[in-house]
């Protein structure tokens, strides 16, 4: 057979099936470029101009440059810049619920992995963890809402036991329709973190705890020098993922401040700012702040990929080096 | 081999993502059938209405008057030509199912013809941002995809009529305006006077009060006497006091006043020049309002919240409500609650100050290719006193008919059960309607309207101080119409 196709065989040699896998892709890439490129582009291009509705009358687009921009950075007659407030809004909600969430999260993937606990009925566990995430954010949203609204349970409850009085509002109070969103967030995702944290533990090779264990090393020694270093690129991928969602950050606040931001606007996120704008289809603003938050996301993306993973390049570079050295 | 099932995958996946890109297209039609249902739930609402012959008079009605017109046979003429050409869709956009209800009991769809209700809740403006873009995108959409009929809430309702997207209804046929009432057609008609659109109710508000509360407060509950106690601010406020003393609240929401105040402005919120004003009214209410939170005459809840309307149970301690007929159904369920309620503990004066309170109009959609069925609908609900009265009997509603509803005005054996234990609440309302004017409003009304509501909100329960309250509302304003000039601060 070889024999007879060495005529052809140069010609052979140059078919490359690597076309098929391009013609596989082939669909996301357009998909990709129709719905999300070209989007994006319009989305910064918009942002350079002023472009709104009143009513149904459209007015612009006129091209404003970066007047958009300088909008979103002028102090109001308070001396605060909404979208820095916003922003940091945004960031404490986020850690308020991200902090807990992977640290329930690594406690519980680590049980779930450990051969010594050996934890029974770890499927029923894992799908009651996860449950939360399967509900709607704004049905939960509206779930706490009605439980802590003035004429909600909580309320009459801590009412009877003379905790509070009458007046007591939750969604009068920074700190509890803080602390709500960040719960709700918590609840929603912890499930789905501990699911990828324990596929990333239990990808790691067994006797290597086995090893560590032997040689004498606690658990918590095992923790810090086993098992981060080499779950590090699933844990940034988890964390960069809950950032890119934090910031984001928009139906359980939106539900539960009735889109509002109450009290005072400290519950109200980017989007829900950046959502404001689109109520007259104002482009033109809300193009501007999602252009802040592409290059926050990115930025911030990086930085903590950077952070988080330089160890583990270091690791990987020496590691090479060494086996190098030995050859 | 492997190339046939390789290329046929790839085509399977082109096929999935044409089948994507077509997707938005196709949404009305997977709507359609959703839509439909309450469609065919219809031959049975029909079934009553065709037990009623009366209610098909106007169809039947209708040859005769249109009559007189024959004496115009070249106008007449594509009219006649124009049974031909409707549509077999009628599209409804919505943000609730009260008119439908009305519509499916009260009137009788032409054979053949499908109705369609797009029904998108107001919250957030979701209603109108929906209704916008299908009006936007009606000259491209196909004949039975086309909004034929839309509702339209009076804060609002300006920024369609002002516009090319509805219609002069004198072009289809509807010209009897004579016993609708005049500020319904001003609110639906143009700078130019052109009425695009009918209301099939008159919305008079007025103080409905707990009966027993008057008599513990006043020592009296006689409409008469309770009227004379109340008919000015000063009065009321005073009232108020002494509602406070014996341990009841005046009213339920820091915002159970604010119609009142603003449907009386003497000037529009923003001006010709875009300037924000502030009018006196407005002002005044903001410090009754202060006033009322400081002493604990009134709760820090919204109109619509349940904690205002849990205060219409048996056991609530809230003396007066304002509202117009459309509040018995939309506001005041728990007072009907056959438990907890106090059906028949409710009379109704015309309070402090004479007002109106929102409205439902229809608005017909430039394009409608139904336009046959669209004069139809608007003289049912309109100048089919038939309709207007079961509207007002069963209904409990004020027609948008002025001989209707004089003659319940009139009507000494007329009395409102469902609520009012038997008072003759047509006869105020009819008093009332007599005052309304159509006047100073502008196409922010909305906005400015609940914002300035939602943000005072905050400044009454207490979360922030005044200055910082009107200045998250002037950075609502800013961020919602940012051609509107803000007071210097």
């Amino acid at each position: 057979m070889e024999k007879i196709q060495t005529g052809t065989g140069k010609k052979l040699k140059s078919v490359s099936y690597a076309k098929w896998g391009y013609i596989f892709i082939a669909p996301f890439f357009l998909a990709y470029i129709v719905f999300t490129l070209v989007p994006q582009l319009l989305t910064i291009y918009n942002s350079f101009f002023e472009t709104y509705r009143i009513g149904l009358q459209q007015i612009g687009p006129n091209f404003v440059g970066l007047g958009n921009y300088k909008a979103l950075f002028q102090p109001d007659p308070n001396g605060t810049i909404l979208i820095l407030k916003y922003a940091l809004n945004t960031l404490i909600l986020w850690i308020a619920g991200a902090v807990p969430q992977f640290v329930i999260a690594m406690l519980l993937a680590l049980f779930f992995t450990s051969t010594r606990l050996n934890i029974k009925g770890q499927s029923f566990f894992k799908t009651v963890i996860y449950m939360p995430n399967l509900i709607m954010a704004a049905a939960f949203s509206m779930l706490f809402y009605t439980l802590f609204s003035r004429v909600g349970p909580i309320q009459a409850l801590l009412e009877n036991w003379g905790v509070i009085d009458h007046t007591f509002d939750f969604f009068a109070i920074r700190v509890s329709v803080r602390g709500m969103i960040a719960l709700m967030n918590f609840l929603m995702w912890f499930g789905n973190t501990t699911i990828v944290l324990m596929a990333g533990i239990m990808g790691i090779d067994q006797s290597l705890f086995e090893s560590a264990t032997i040689d004498g090393a606690n658990s918590v020694q095992v923790f810090f020098k086993v098992t981060m270093p080499l779950l590090m690129p699933i844990f940034v991928y988890c964390l960069i993922t809950a950032m890119i969602g934090g910031i984001q950050m928009f139906d359980v606040p939106q539900v539960l401040s009735k889109g509002d931001g109450v009290p005072n606007g400290t519950t109200r996120t980017l989007v829900m700012y950046l959502n404001g704008y689109l109520k007259t289809r104002n482009l033109g603003m809300s193009g501007a702040i999602s252009v802040i938050m592409f290059i926050i996301t990115g930025g911030l993306g990086a930085i903590v990929y950077k952070m988080l993973s330089a160890p583990y390049k270091d690791q990987n570079r020496k590691h090479r080096e060494r086996k190098g050295n030995v050859l | 081999m492997k190339k046939l099932v390789a290329i046929l995958m790839a085509a399977l996946m082109l096929v999935g993502i044409v089948a994507c890109t077509a997707k938005p297209a196709e949404q009305p039609a997977a709507e359609q059938p959703a839509a439909e249902q309450p469609a065919a739930e219809q031959p049975a609402a029909e079934q009553p209405a065709a037990e009623q012959p009366a209610a098909e008079q106007p169809a039947a009605e209708e040859p005769a008057t249109e009559e007189p017109a024959a004496e115009e046979p070249a106008a007449e003429e594509p009219a006649a030509e124009e049974p031909v050409a409707q549509g077999k869709v009628f599209n409804i956009y919505a943000w609730n199912v009260e008119f439908k209800g009305f519509f499916e009991k009260y009137y009788t769809v032409p054979e053949g013809v499908t109705v369609n209700w797009i029904i998108t809740p107001s919250d957030n403006g979701a209603y109108q941002q929906k209704l916008d873009e299908a009006l936007l995108n009606q000259e491209n959409a196909a004949d039975d995809e086309k909004i034929d009929l839309f509702l339209a809430e009076a804060d609002y309702i300006g920024k369609y009529v002002d516009s090319d997207y509805t219609m002069d209804i004198s072009k289809i046929g509807f010209t009897n305006a004579d016993t609708m009432y005049d500020y319904t057609i001003k609110a639906a008609s143009d700078v130019n006077g052109v009425c695009k659109g009918v209301s099939f109710q008159c919305c008079p508000a007025a103080v409905i009060y707990r009966k027993s509360i008057a008599k513990d407060v006043l020592g009296t509950d006689d409409p008469a006497e309770v009227q004379a106690a109340i008919d000015s601010w000063e009065k009321f406020d005073a009232v108020a006091a002494q509602a406070k003393e014996k341990g009841y609240l005046m009213t339920a929401s820091f915002a159970e006043t604010f119609r009142a105040f603003s449907n009386n402005c003497t000037m529009p919120w923003v001006d010709a020049n875009d300037n924000l004003q502030f009018d006196p009214q407005i002002t005044k209410w903001i410090e009754q309002t202060d006033n009322y939170i400081k002493n604990g005459y009134t709760l820090t809840a919204g109109v619509w919240d349940p904690e205002k309307t849990n205060e219409m149970f048996a056991d609530g301690k809230t003396m007066c409500f304002f509202g117009p007929a459309w509040y018995y159904n939309f506001c005041m369920t728990n007072a009907m609650d056959p438990e907890k309620g106090c059906v028949g503990d409710w009379r109704i004066v015309m309070g402090p100050q004479a007002y109106f309170w929102g409205g439902t109009w229809l608005l017909a959609a430039t394009g409608s290719d139904n336009t046959e069925m669209l004069k139809d609908i608007f003289e049912t609900f309109t100048i089919n006193e038939d309709v207007c009265t079961k509207l007002v009997e069963n209904e409990g509603q004020y027609p948008n008919n002025t001989k209707v509803a004089e003659k319940f005005a009139n009507d000494p054996n007329w009395g409102n059960t469902m609520i009012l234990d038997g008072q003759n609440d047509t006869a105020i309302f009819a008093e009332l309607a007599k005052d309304i004017k159509w006047e100073n409003h502008t196409n922010y009304d909305q906005i400015l309207n609940e914002g300035l509501q939602n943000k005072l909100q905050e400044y009454f329960n207490g979360s922030v101080d005044y200055e910082t309250a009107m200045n998250n509302f002037y950075q609502l304003i800013k961020e919602t119409y940012p051609n509107i000039k803000l007071p210097a601060a």
